[in-house]
């Protein structure tokens, strides 16, 4: 009998405690879900770390498939390692740095003239959250801007878009393009990731 | 013969039982030397359950409001119910909560938190549901908090949810199995560094400025809540420049605390009154207030709550007073500690 109960409760221990190790802990950073990218970047990195480094940014690019903003030359997808973006973007206008509550780890926000820039951290890396146009001097990659007509949007990205929040959403490989519409007018235009919508 | 078994049956079942009880009380997060904001809720049930006033919120309840002012200044016995990213409805039961052990005067609620309008993170969520003490309340808090990827369950054995800890357990999860640390002064979590307000970012547009309707409808139950046990209710926005607070917002605001008959104090607009000083009274950049700021606008607030509600002077209270002195001790011990490690930086 005793023997029972013993080899039960080592049972109930074993199971319990040996499964499930890869399963997100609470404590620690603030849990976002880590994007396929973001898994296969982080195996090469263990794997040889600084030319997988080097690989895995030019990678990156080459990569994405959601929709991408190009502003002089550089690509912005979102959840792209932030590090190499920000260097080829230069000195920002001006920079935000907003701790996340409690937990470890900071957004970031970067402003160039024109747009928003904004990351987040997850295993010592920051991975591009968003992109935010602040005004009318420039476009998405498909010719949209602020201010151009709906008719425009439909023209670029098809009628396959869902409504958010009152946003017009087109989702493409796990990121959003968010357009605010005022009076059939593009008022707002956003990419995000939705790496950090939880 | 038949006696013994049973006996026998019962020593086994207490021995698994005990077996995944301590094995639970070892893998739950013990938040003591880094994420200490997750022990704020807990901490309170181990207060006398007198106080004046009762802050329900988010971080910028708890890191901008100091209640040891409040008690020097003015007398008020005070405490902050408040954890990182408090939803609304998290805020009402835990109201509903503190109701059942004392009746305060005055709640003070902070507004940010109606900006959430579903649930948001499960991380967040176990911060401020796993210290309250289990009730209705804590039932309904839970169920109205989950994620879509959370179960009720794991949090009634929160070893299902904590299981694959046993790879990462470290030396203060044995050392606090069964003791515990203070981590706030009345619910106040004290910073002393500066970090000035700088380049603070404007709001992105947004296609709808309404508040969701299922804030709202927590809000109202808080109202009511507070009506109907005659407490007195004041809205605050804290003076945190980020997140955005938006005019419409405001505009919301404003009107709903009008229309209920609330008090309502956007602190964002009293920066002159109270002396506060985005250079030297923010620790993170104007996110929270340091305890230089926390101090200048809890006293704004207790000359408010003071004249407005007529709140009692309590100092005279010797018992009570007792009990602040040596709260009062630990606060100054913990600032001249944070003080010192500035210093050596």
């Amino acid at each position: 009998m005793k023997r029972k109960v013993w080899i039960s409760s080592i049972m109930i221990t074993a199971a319990l405690c040996g499964c499930g190790s890869g399963v997100k802990t609470i404590e620690g950073d603030v849990a976002v879900k880590e994007t396929s990218a973001q898994a296969q970047e982080k195996e090469q990195t263990e794997a040889a770390p600084e030319e997988a480094e080097d690989a895995a940014a030019a990678e990156d690019t080459a990569q994405y498939s959601g929709y991408a903003f190009t502003y002089d030359g550089t690509v912005i997808g979102m959840d792209m390692d932030a590090a190499p973006v920000v260097e080829q973007l230069g000195e920002p206008d001006s920079y935000f740095e907003a701790p996340s509550c409690a937990f470890e780890g900071i957004d970031k926000v970067y402003t160039y003239g024109s747009f928003e820039l904004d990351t987040y951290p997850t295993d010592d890396k920051d991975y591009v959250s968003s992109v935010v146009f602040k005004d009318d001097t420039i476009t998405t990659t498909e010719g949209v801007g602020i201010g151009d007509p709906e008719d425009k949007v439909v023209e670029a990205y098809g009628s396959g878009w869902t409504e958010e929040d009152g946003m017009r959403v087109y989702e493409k490989d796990g990121m959003k393009l968010c357009f605010i519409l005022e009076n059939d007018t593009v008022a707002s235009i956003e990419y995000r990731s939705t790496a950090v919508e939880q | 013969m038949k006696r013994k078994r049973i006996i026998r049956a019962v020593c086994s079942v207490l021995v698994v039982v005990s077996t995944l009880f301590m094995l639970q009380k070892l893998l739950l997060p013990k938040y003591v030397s880094d994420v200490v904001e997750g022990r704020l809720i807990a901490e309170y049930y181990a207060e006398e359950k007198d106080h004046d006033v009762i802050f329900i919120g988010d971080c910028e309840v708890y890191e901008n409001f100091s209640p040891k002012i409040l008690w020097e200044d003015y007398g008020i016995n005070s405490y902050i119910r408040g954890s990182a990213q408090q939803l609304i409805w998290q805020s009402y039961y835990l109201l509903e909560d503190t109701l059942r052990y004392e009746k305060p005067k005055v709640v003070v609620f902070n507004v940010l938190a109606l900006k959430y309008n579903e649930p948001q993170s499960e991380a967040y969520n176990r911060m401020s549901l796993e210290g309250m003490r289990w009730s209705m309340a804590k039932v309904k808090a839970i169920q109205a908090s989950m994620t879509d990827e959370e179960h009720f369950l794991d949090y009634v054995f929160p070893i299902l949810r904590y299981h694959s800890r046993w790879s990462s357990l470290k030396a203060e999860d044995v050392e606090y199995l069964f003791a515990d640390r203070k981590v706030s002064h009345n619910g106040y979590y004290m910073r002393v560094d500066v970090k000035p307000a700088k380049d603070v970012p404007e709001g992105k547009m947004l296609a709808d400025y309404r508040f969701g309707e299922n804030a709202y409808r927590y809000l109202d139950k808080m109202t009511k809540l507070c009506r109907d046990n005659g407490i007195e209710l004041v809205l605050v926005k804290a003076p945190s420049l980020y997140p955005y607070w938006y005019d419409e917002w405001e505009q919301q605001i404003e009107d709903y605390a009008r229309q209920n008959g609330l008090l309502y104090i956007n602190f964002l607009e009293l920066a002159e009154e109270t002396g506060l000083d985005y250079n030297s009274d923010t620790y993170d950049g104007g996110l929270h207030l340091n305890l230089s700021g926390a101090e200048k606008i809890t006293a704004y607030l207790g000359q408010v709550l003071r004249d407005e509600y007529h709140l009692a002077d309590r100092r005279p209270e010797e018992r009570l007073s007792r009990i602040w002195a040596d709260k009062a001790a630990a606060y100054e011990q913990d600032r001249k500690r944070q003080e010192e490690e500035m210093e050596k930086q």
